[in-house]
């Protein structure tokens, strides 16, 4: 029963949150939850549940990584909003009962084995988190939450005409049951089957933030409060390659892992490009990162369209990539409710007031870009070194500049706002204890993969790759 | 040949009679809407016997061409209708191709409809042609688009073949096309006869108004053409539409033309419920209006293409 | 029964092509409101001899959340953008609904090399559901007004949803429920956001009412 328990624990944690409460209370019974979540998905690591509802929900090692990654962020994030909301004077409900909402969807998401409720699935984690982003219901927030809107549910009305495609392709499986696709992958239909592809990868891509449909990531990622953004970049948009690995599963065993193989290439280097050229001329601290962030699930991709080691990379990526955006965007976050603003000539010399926050700043930065020694560096140098085995050594070329464009553009504002003479802040001098300790939690997880791979993740990964065919 | 002449005979005649009661249920349906009475549906045919009894009137500045348009709108209207099967009475000179004299008849009568309103130097009937110039372009682009989606739906180019008089085209195979040719043939019949949303017949003297203001010199007996043969192009329009709209035939004579009728007279009743429910278009947008009626008729070409 | 969802289909990308020539924003709401309807009813023509409860409730589920509540929402969310508010859109209607001629002919020319397996009922379902996507999608692009933008989304999902409604086996009908109410609640989020852009430019000076409800 742990799976109903994953979706339902969080479900029931949203609904308490619409009773009246404090703001500090809400956060307390938003720690509880996150810890329950996280208790029963660390007794998934020790065995797989049984899967449920006629197999519609198996938690596979695929699965399992995604349901990780969700949990840790929301236990960091839990940490966080305690420290957060001594400063917001704005009441929490809605904002709280939506993550929660999104915490149970996207636990949905990590094992549903039906592609029309991963669909379902991945649109309702889309539309809970829109009201997020307005959380401050300025007019520039409004058209970010409209933008991501509109652009999300576009590609995921595309990626539900992809399903409708899949389930025209399995007209002789009679299911879209993830496992009786697999089994019966010789009875799809080709021609329906490819175009399925296309439909699902530009549909959940959207979701992605993949170039060229990236645009509302720098708009919504710069308005939305650092915690939003994490759950977003970290969580929400990792659901979606969820799904695209779900399709690569499905390409494996229909053989078309070559079609499928160069769309995400081509889609890949196209989110490399993008960002390296753009983040340039970027003097917002969050923008700046949401242009990372783009890059990195170009990254993602890339290493998925490669397969073999890539896969692996990906995999191993998928949890650095939300590792870093703790870091990065609470960090951010944390400066834009100290300073009232994260542009950099509003941010300076963030070292000298908040040496922690300045430090963590450094640290962000290093580990977005993928540095030694954080894990993002091995995964990236895994997915490059992919390239480079499987002869792409264009790509790779290019995938190292644009990774370099991105450590420039990216260094250039972090190192002005770090530095230099300090700029007054809105709030007092003080840093806080709780933001400080979920910004430390992850920079301590990223530097500990980044030395040392633990056995079990390795073979939960390894198992998972499998699963895609590497 | 005696035959010929009988059935052209007989076939006139209907139209005459048919035509002004068609635009006396009208009358009588929007006069219902608004809560009167309504005058006898014989109205037109006492209206038209006034006029014919009356003297015409002609300004100094007009020429023949004035003179002579309501006598050739009349009689085009009468060669068309030769074209026009009504029921069980056949279209008398029916010939493959036939919709390119009915165009070439309507064009005939707006030319010189248009001209005579020129030729009155009166600014007003100047702009009235101009609109009416406009509007039919538009409007026969979307005539013409039925008629090739209905040539290509019944396999003939002549118009008895198209609404299917022997052969009624059957709406399992061609329905969906056929719906839509009805809608876009309705609004060309709505904007060719200057019906409400397109135009007001009930107003004078009004700026935005098109066909009302053409004959506004026209008096007496040339009124009096002009006026028939404007009702006759409507009865002959719904005389289209009908046998598309209802596309079976019994085999009893009686009873198909009972249901001829029936259908004319719910057509009636159809543009007299339009024009009591809607509201004239502001000017610039009839154009977008006949728009609808190209692309609907350009659908179902394309759907006829489909089920080919 | 073929010849019902024929109609129906046809009717579909009619409203569709309807909506797309409609200048007032009330207007196409009802217009949404009748393709929905219209769309209601395809269950009951596919399935018409062993009519299911799974038939009904999805009939019923798309006439009460996509004909009712959601055109219900809609006005809710433009009850104080002035009542005579018109639809801005980016190219004239003219000209859009040329395009959309255009792109219905596309649809169609598309369907001809896509080849549904199996015996389908009706196979106008494959155009007229692409072109009304098609068509959805443009009005999505063309128009400035937020709950313009929210209909063509909308129209986007009815055109996939009268694809969807021909798959039977794959699709459970709990799925099938799901992806109706995920509609409905994208209907209503997007509703309170257009809210929530119209009290931002009545707080912020200087707006003017015309510009309300509309966003980049």
């Amino acid at each position: 029963m742990i799976l109903p328990a994953l979706i339902f624990v969080p479900f029931t944690g949203a609904l308490l949150a619409f009773l009246p409460l404090k703001n500090a209370a809400r956060c307390f019974l938003f720690l509880a939850v996150a810890l329950v979540h996280a208790g029963l998905v660390a007794s998934c690591w020790r065995q797989l549940p049984a899967a449920q509802f006629d197999g519609a929900l198996v938690l596979d090692p695929l699965g399992l990584i995604m349901l990780s990654i969700d949990t840790f962020l929301f236990l960091s994030l839990a940490v966080y909003m305690i420290g957060y909301f001594e400063h917001e004077q704005r009441n929490n409900r809605n904002f709280m009962a939506c993550l929660l909402f999104v915490l149970s969807a996207m636990s949905v998401v990590a094992m549903s084995y039906h592609m029309g409720l991963l669909w379902v699935s991945v649109e309702t984690t889309t539309l809970l988190s829109a009201p997020l982003i307005s959380f401050h219901r300025t007019p520039q927030s409004l058209e970010a939450t409209w933008k991501y809107l509109l652009i999300c549910s576009v590609g995921i009305a595309l990626a539900l005409l992809g399903t409708f495609f899949l389930a025209i392709a399995a007209h002789d499986v009679h299911t879209l049951l993830l496992p009786s696709l697999l089994n019966g992958a010789p009875l799809l239909l080709v021609n329906w089957l490819k175009l399925s592809v296309i439909f699902l990868f530009v549909g959940y891509g959207c979701k992605m933030g993949l170039a060229p449909t990236h645009s509302w990531k720098p708009e919504a990622y710069g308005q939305a409060t650092g915690m939003v953004v994490v759950v977003m970049a970290g969580a929400l948009t990792q659901c979606a390659f969820l799904a695209l690995l779900r399709v690569s599963q499905i390409c494996h065993k229909t053989g078309l892992t070559e079609f499928y193989g160069s769309i995400l290439i081509l889609s890949a280097v196209l989110s490399l490009i993008v960002p390296a050229l753009f983040v340039l001329g970027e003097k917002n601290i969050k923008r700046a990162f949401a242009y990372s962030s783009i890059e990195h699930m170009g990254l993602l991709v890339l290493g998925l369209g490669l397969g073999g080691a890539g896969v692996f990379g990906a995999l191993f990526h998928m949890i650095n990539n939300a590792l870093a955006k703790v870091i990065m965007f609470f960090t951010a976050g944390s400066i834009a409710q100290k300073y009232g603003s994260a542009r950099v000539g509003d941010v300076r010399g963030v070292l000298h007031v908040y040496p922690v926050t300045g430090v963590f700043l450094i640290v962000g930065f290093l580990a977005g870009t993928g540095m030694f020694p954080f894990a993002t560096f091995h995964s990236e140098l895994m997915i490059l070194n992919a390239a480079i085995t499987s002869k792409h050594y264009v790509l790779a070329v290019v995938v190292v500049a644009c990774l370099a464009l991105v450590f420039v553009g990216i260094g250039r504002i972090i190192l002005e706002a770090a530095q230099g003479e300090a700029s007054a802040p809105v709030l007092e001098k003080k840093e806080n204890i709780f933001m400080n300790t979920a910004i430390g939690l992850g920079a301590a997880g990223l530097f500990v993969l980044g030395v040392w791979l633990p056995v079990p993740l390795e073979r939960v990964i390894r198992a998972a790759a499998a699963l895609v065919g590497a | 040949m005696l035959m010929m002449v009988f059935d052209v005979c007989s076939h006139g005649l209907l139209v005459l009679v048919l035509a002004p009661l068609f635009v006396g249920v009208i009358a009588r349906v929007k006069a219902r809407f608004a809560g009167r009475t309504g005058p006898s549906l014989l109205q037109p045919f006492f209206d038209l016997r006034r006029l014919f009894f009356k003297n015409s009137v002609y300004s100094r500045t007009t020429t023949w061409v004035f003179r002579a348009a309501p006598l050739v709108v009349f009689a085009a209207m009468l060669a068309l209708s030769l074209l026009v099967p009504l029921g069980i009475s056949r279209a008398p000179a029916a010939f493959t191709g036939d919709i390119l004299w009915l165009a070439a008849m309507l064009g005939l009568a707006r030319f010189f409809m248009i001209t005579a309103a020129l030729d009155t130097g009166f600014s007003m009937e100047g702009m009235g042609a101009s609109r009416e110039a406009f509007f039919a372009c538009l409007g026969e682009l979307a005539l013409f688009m039925n008629f090739i989606t209905l040539a290509l739906l019944a396999h003939g180019f002549s118009l008895s073949g198209m609404i299917g008089v022997d052969a009624p085209l059957s709406w399992e195979h061609a329905g969906p096309a056929l719906l839509l040719v009805a809608a876009s043939l309705f609004i060309v019949l709505l904007a060719e006869n200057c019906r409400i949303p397109v135009d007001d017949p009930d107003t004078h003297l009004e700026l935005t108004m098109i066909h009302e203001v053409m004959i506004l010199e026209h008096s007496g007996i040339d009124l009096a053409y002009m006026l028939y043969g404007a009702a006759v192009k409507l009865l002959l329009f719904a005389a289209i539409l009908v046998p598309l709209v209802i596309p079976f035939r019994t085999g009893y004579p009686p009873v198909d033309m009972g249901i001829f009728l029936g259908g004319v007279t719910g057509m009636a009743v159809l543009v007299g419920v339009v024009e009591s429910v809607m509201a004239r278009l502001r000017l610039n947008r009839v154009r977008n209006f006949l728009l609808i009626a190209f692309v609907l008729a350009f659908f179902a070409f394309i759907v006829g293409l489909w089920r080919m | 029964m073929t010849a019902w969802i024929d109609a129906s289909c046809i009717l579909i990308v009619f409203f569709a092509l309807a909506m797309l020539a409609t200048h007032r924003l009330i207007g196409v709401i009802q217009l949404f409101a009748a393709q929905a309807f219209v769309l209601g009813f395809v269950p009951f023509f596919l399935h018409a001899h062993d009519l299911s409860g799974r038939d009904i409730t999805l009939a019923l589920g798309t006439l009460v959340l996509k004909a009712g509540l959601v055109p219900y929402i809609l006005f809710w969310a433009i009850r104080r953008v002035s009542m005579r508010s018109e639809i801005k859109p980016i190219i004239g209607v003219g000209a859009s609904l040329i395009f959309g001629a255009l792109l219905i002919a596309g649809a169609f020319w598309v369907s001809l090399s896509l080849k549904l397996p199996g015996k389908p009922l009706s196979d106008l379902i494959l155009p007229c559901s692409l072109a009304t996507v098609l068509l959805g999608f443009m009005i999505m692009v063309t128009r400035t007004l937020a709950v313009a933008q929210v209909l063509g989304y909308l129209m986007m999902e009815n055109g996939i949803f009268l694809f969807g409604l021909s798959l039977f086996d794959a699709m459970p009908v709990i799925m099938e429920m799901g992806i109706l109410l995920d509609i409905f609640v994208a209907v209503f989020i997007m509703a309170i956001v257009v809210n929530h852009i119209n009290e931002a430019f009545e707080r912020s000076p200087g707006s003017n009412r015309g510009k309300m409800g509309e966003s980049g």
